[in-house]
């Protein structure tokens, strides 16, 4: 890694906190979300989707709905060219290897989940489009249906699909776990059970979609994924290159818009009727339909040396991926690669299974099944510091990885693992312990350490593209097919153009997201934004700046290499130089492109035999350590967050600014998957799908987040960042779990830890 | 929405008229944060919708130790009003809990009452302070005790062309208050409330205490024999322990999605005890501050 | 029938639906896009509108109702086509990520500020209760909040 620009005071823009270009749109609401578009003659559309878990569709005829006034179509799953849409890795263009995970547009004989569509309808108003769906006579015959995993593996269980209910397995064998056990000075046993979660972003799933000239079909819609774009085609039967996603700025994304929403639906309606479409779905709609955070049972043995180090770890990990397969199986790939955590164990077994359920379908969000180990193996470290009476962070510093270890899938960590400086930070980042208030308050602190993939599994061999080029007058501009899920991913990318092409932030223009007009860059998701699209723009960049200054060398009769792009200009070490318009005009004289395209490939790698332990599964990760201070009220419950500090090593930080707002904001996220939220689901029946009984937290919920952000100049991305997306949301539920240990000397071991949970735990009432 | 016609009467009058002519088929719009949500949703689809908004019932009068509020008074008047505050200052303080600042700008008194949530706030406090609602119809006007209103969950003794119109309290000085609501996120309606009106006499004796529960049955319950056990007595810590006890043993709160029955009980033998200490302290001032 | 307001500051007189909310209005029939969707229950904010100054969910109220009332949304707080300082506070403090809740917090926040111009950080929290944000966790959107209200006290 050895650039060219390695320290921070070396760098313009790259690594200062500069305020991003799309916050001035956003907070004079100039920004056109995906709901902020309308079209003339635009139909509105809505789904009918199904009330039952598990049913077979006996009869379903619409005449009635489609004689409403003003509907324009309704569709069902015989209208749908092909029915048929493959949900296993978003935007992939290699091939994945045995997952075959698809399910069905329009559902046709069965439905499998409660919210599961059934039909679209298409009319000039909402209202209309309403009432259509209440006209569509559907009769449905109940069916026996699955609602807990252990339940879906017993021995004759209702079968979700045919081919059985498991739907994923990953073992990892490595060293000998029961000598670990025989040498261990203490052996800690625990259960985790980890809650179904909602992305809850703020702005609903939504789009408009219409035919645009040459009949290509146009959906501009909020979505992580513009690459949809092929998915859309193989539903319609048309070309790919007769359907064109245009992602607009997101409302939140969180995972939640990886898969497929609105976009097969409105592509179909468009085609279909020939008009513009819009779909928004209501709130009740994304908290029923959407695919939601796997919950998770986590059985934990720990051994560990009176020093506290880990000498063995069995770990049994259950996981419920609902009723469709979308990531599940990948999703407890990270699960079981991460199920260890950060640290150095030398004989590890675990176990993983996927089951499916009746439940609402399970798939991406924020931390993609390495959050949910994280409750597992802090809860279970700090059990081990308990026992052995060791202070949190030592027993964390005595087991951290470090650079060159294997991690038990058989990866070598090649790059620094900050571990142990970022707990000590963290730690000390709480400050003097608050006093209790009150006799019948008491305050306790907890630490917890994660690591996240960012970056893609290697074997997907990942890839993104960018494209820079100069105006006459010296502007940029760039084009990249990210979409902004609001982390600012796209003032990033204007951070690194002009940083090495020497221009002022104020002259880069950046168009995003554009599966027609734009580089493909890939999916904003697993953390890889800046770090792959990051990279092509650099690479892009770079490439671009030699061609201009090999020009400008011409020109200047000077050595290229001694020449500098900055300030708007070419300057050479003898201090001539001149203005950048004037080398763009020598460029377009001589024949030098004034642009230039990259690609950048991320390391690949085959896919790897987890039994054996074999090889590399993700390019890096990144390191956490947070802390808490929480006061426990015991005679109600009741968990206030006092203090709450975060620390990561970011590599490099691109824009200080944004990753203390990624750290911050993926802490609260975390906080409030620890403290309360959770989708609530009896016998298969959302019974949250409103704001009012799904909660996430308000301002007042929580205290102000300290980011601690160290760079350790080392990771995979530009300048040596890594991906600081997910991160953030791992470990704040097993912080706080082990504060509420120390202040109240009671663990609680489900999540979310509501007041109820602890003052059960604390004896306060017998059920 | 489903459609439907939308009056706006300006006269008590008029509004009646339409209630009487259409009944079960029309919805009374008040502050419209509760029957809004519902139509927006497509769960209530009335034929009609009254909006009273027109209608002159917000008015604020104490006087002869009364305090009388309209139906259309909104929840950020309650929070904010100097006269409610002078005269019934509890009010204040429960106002601040009801939902975030958007439902206390438009949310009212009235209609808080007649819509009566089970762990709302305000039927509570009406039901602790023994409050009065008038309520009127075509054919007439009829006065009922709060503790009488409400009938069962979201249910109340409204008939369907019926409208709450004036609620009136008595304001009696030298009365210590406290509302203590447990909510599982701030502003969310409360698992548990309870709101504690105490006086003592000069001798700091308990003369009165009130104590009534929202979130523990099918509508607010008034702590009867706690009140008993603490009238003329020493208000030792032990004493209101005691009477917390005694009013959380009486319960049975019912059990949902989101909180058990039995933890709703210990919540209100908790919140009874700290919404009884916090009355007491401030009677006992005010009593000093009184007798000074 | 006829909806009346005065919109940010106009007199404005709308063709509506008895069953059309106000924030339906503003977005489909006058396209003021300022107003956001989030949950048509008044829970998460994005929909805030200012009615005669005070903070109310635009999803709850029914545009026949508004009844000639004051309502201003994010883009009347415009000065001179120039930004509000609060607005630029949430941009020089990285107060906005997604965007989405923005308009609401902004408008929030003014209401707030208007009847307490001091306020120390816990009380911003508790103002900020109702508007929810799923992006910034809060600090930064406080952060930009107090750096205004020391700057328009005059305390740098």
């Amino acid at each position: 890694m050895a650039d060219a620009i390695a320290t921070r005071e070396a760098l313009r823009i790259v690594g200062h906190a500069v305020p991003r270009h799309d916050a001035r749109d956003k907070v004079a609401a100039a920004t056109a979300y995906a709901a902020d578009w309308a079209l003339p003659g635009m139909l509105h559309a809505a789904v009918l989707r199904s009330p039952y878990p598990s049913a077979r569709i006996v009869k379903l005829s619409y005449a009635r709905a489609a004689a409403i006034e003003g509907v324009a179509v309704v569709l069902t799953a015989k209208d749908v060219p092909r029915n048929t849409l493959a949900t296993d890795v978003p935007g992939q263009t290699s091939a994945v290897g045995p997952l075959r995970a698809t399910l069905s547009v329009l559902a046709e004989d069965r439905v499998r989940h409660q919210g599961e569509p059934v039909a679209l309808v298409a009319a000039e108003t909402l209202e209309q489009a309403h009432a259509a769906l209440e006209a569509i006579e559907v009769e449905y015959e109940r069916t026996p249906g699955v609602f807990i995993p252990e339940a879906a593996l017993a021995a004759g269980a209702p079968q979700v699909h045919a081919a059985g209910n498991l739907l994923a397995q990953w073992r990892i064998a490595r060293g000998d776990v029961a000598a670990g056990f025989a040498r261990a000075a203490v052996v800690v046993e625990g259960e985790y059970t980890t809650q179904l979660v909602d992305a809850a972003y703020l702005e609903p799933e939504s789009g408009v979609a219409w035919i645009d000239g040459d009949g290509v079909i146009t959906i501009r819609v909020s979505t992580q994924v513009i690459e949809h774009f092929r998915d859309v085609a193989e539903v319609l039967r048309v070309e790919q290159n007769r359907v064109r996603v245009i992602g607009t700025y997101l409302g939140g994304g969180f995972g939640g818009k990886e898969d497929v929403t609105v976009e097969i639906y409105l592509g179909l309606l468009a085609l279909k009727t020939g008009r513009p479409v819009k779909m928004v779905w209501t709130r009740a709609e994304s908290l029923l339909a959407r695919a939601k955070r796997h919950p998770y049972r986590m059985r934990y043995r720990t051994g560990a040396l009176a020093t506290g180090e880990i000498v063995a770890q069995e770990i049994d990990l259950l996981a419920d991926a609902g009723a469709y397969a979308y990531l599940s199986a990948l999703v407890l790939l990270y699960s079981t690669v991460t199920a260890a955590g950060p640290y150095r164990v030398p004989a590890v077994r675990a176990e993983a299974r996927v089951a499916y359920t009746n439940n609402p379908p399970t798939s991406a969000m924020r931390g993609f099944g390495a959050m949910q180990t994280v409750f597992g193996y802090e809860s279970q470290m700090d059990r081990v510091a308990r026992a052995l009476g060791l202070d949190p962070v030592e027993v964390r510093r005595v087991n951290a990885l470090r650079r060159g270890d294997t991690l038990p899938v058989g990866q070598v960590i090649e790059t620094h693992v900050a571990l142990p400086e970022l707990a000590e930070r963290a730690w000390a980042a709480l400050g003097p312990p608050t006093l209790p208030r009150a006799p019948h308050v008491r305050v306790g602190r907890g630490l917890a350490c994660n690591f996240q993939p960012y970056g893609r599994i290697v074997w997907l061999h990942d890839w993104s593209s960018a494209w820079i080029g100069f105006e006459m007058d010296g502007s940029l501009v760039v084009r990249c097919g990210v979409p902004d899920v609001g982390g600012g991913q796209a003032s990033s990318l204007c951070q690194i153009a002009a940083e090495v092409l020497g221009v002022s932030l104020a002259r880069v223009s950046i168009h995003i997201a554009d599966s027609a007009l734009t580089p493909l860059a890939g999916t904003t998701t697993a953390s890889r934004q800046l770090y792959m699209s990051g990279n092509a723009v650099l690479k892009a960049a770079r490439e671009l700046a030699a061609q201009i200054l090999a020009v400008a060398a011409t020109l200047l009769r000077a050595d290229a290499d001694g020449l500098e792009l900055t300030d708007d200009a070419v300057v050479a070490r003898d201090g001539r130089s001149l203005a950048l318009p004037e080398v763009l005009r020598e460029c377009a004289r001589v024949g030098v492109p004034r642009s230039h395209l990259a690609v950048y490939h991320a390391p690949a790698g085959e896919p790897v035999d987890l039994a054996t332990g074999s090889g590399k599964v993700f390019p890096d990760y990144t390191f956490g350590a947070h802390a808490a201070e929480v006061e426990v009220d015991t005679e109600t419950g009741r968990v206030r967050i006092l203090r709450y500090a975060a620390a990561h090593d970011v590599g490099r930080a691109i824009n200080p600014q944004s990753v203390e707002g990624q750290i911050q904001g993926g802490a609260v996220q975390g906080l409030g998957y620890g403290l309360m939220e959770e989708v609530v689901v009896e016998d298969g029946i959302n019974l949250t799908t409103s704001f009012a009984t799904y909660l996430i937290p308000t301002a007042a919920d929580v205290p102000d987040v300290e980011a601690v952000v160290v760079e350790s100049g080392e990771g995979l991305g530009p300048f040596n960042a890594r991906g600081i997306g997910e991160p953030p949301i791992g470990p704040p539920a097993a912080a706080v779990a082990n504060a509420i240990a120390d202040a109240a000397r009671v663990r609680v071991t489900r999540l979310p830890i509501t007041a109820e949970r602890v003052a059960r735990a604390l004896g306060l009432f017998d059920d | 929405m489903h459609p439907f016609e939308y009056a706006a009467p300006e006269t008590l009058e008029d509004a009646l008229a339409l209630l009487h002519e259409h009944r079960d088929e029309a919805k009374v719009l008040a502050g419209g944060q509760s029957l809004v949500p519902l139509l927006n949703y497509r769960l209530a689809r009335p034929r009609v919708v009254v909006d009273i908004n027109g209608l002159p019932l917000d008015g604020v009068r104490a006087d002869d130790g009364r305090l009388r509020l309209g139906a259309l008074v909104r929840h950020h008047q309650l929070e904010e009003s100097d006269t409610i505050a002078r005269h019934c200052p509890v009010l204040r303080e429960a106002a601040r809990l009801i939902g975030n600042v958007r439902v206390r700008t438009l949310g009212t008194l009235g209609g808080s009452l007649a819509h009566a949530d089970p762990a709302a706030e305000l039927p509570a406090v009406m039901t602790a302070l023994d409050a009065r609602l008038t309520v009127a119809s075509a054919s007439g006007r009829r006065s009922i005790a709060a503790r009488d209103f409400v009938t069962g969950p979201l249910t109340t003794a409204l008939a369907p062309d019926e409208i709450v119109t004036e609620v009136e309290v008595s304001t009696s000085p030298a009365r210590g208050f406290a509302v203590e609501e447990f909510a599982r996120r701030a502003g969310d309606f409360g698992l548990v409330v309870v709101v504690a009106l105490v006086r003592v006499d000069r001798g700091g004796r308990v003369a009165d205490a009130r104590l009534a529960l929202g979130g523990v049955a099918d509508r607010p319950v008034r702590a009867a024999a706690a009140e008993e056990a603490l009238r003329g007595q020493e208000p030792t810590a032990a004493v209101l322990a005691g009477a917390a006890e005694i009013a959380r043993d009486r319960l049975d709160p019912p059990s949902d999605a989101f909180a058990s029955g039995p933890y709703r009980r210990l919540l209100a033998g908790v919140l009874g005890r700290r919404a009884l200490a916090r009355a007491v302290a401030g009677a006992i001032q005010s009593e000093g501050a009184e007798a000074r | 029938m006829i909806a009346r307001m005065v919109l940010n500051g106009r007199a404005r007189e709308v063709e509506v639906r008895a069953s059309q909310t106000l924030l339906e209005v503003l977005r489909d029939t006058l396209g003021i896009f300022d107003v956001k969707e989030g949950c048509d229950e008044g829970v998460c904010g994005v929909c805030t509108v200012l009615l005669d100054g005070r903070p109310a969910s635009s999803c709850l109220v029914l545009a026949a109702g508004v009844r000639g009332r004051a309502v201003v949304t994010l883009r009347g707080l415009e000065r001179d086509g120039g930004l509000h300082p609060l607005q630029d506070a949430f941009v020089r403090h990285g107060a906005v990520q997604c965007g989405f809740c923005t308009p609401g917090m902004l408008l929030t926040a003014l209401a707030f500020l208007e009847r307490e111009p001091r306020p120390d950080r816990e009380a911003i929290r508790a103002a900020l209760e109702g508007n929810l944000c799923r992006c910034t966790g809060y600090t930064k959107i406080v952060d930009a909040i107090s750096a205004y209200v020391r700057e328009a006290n005059g305390d740098g």
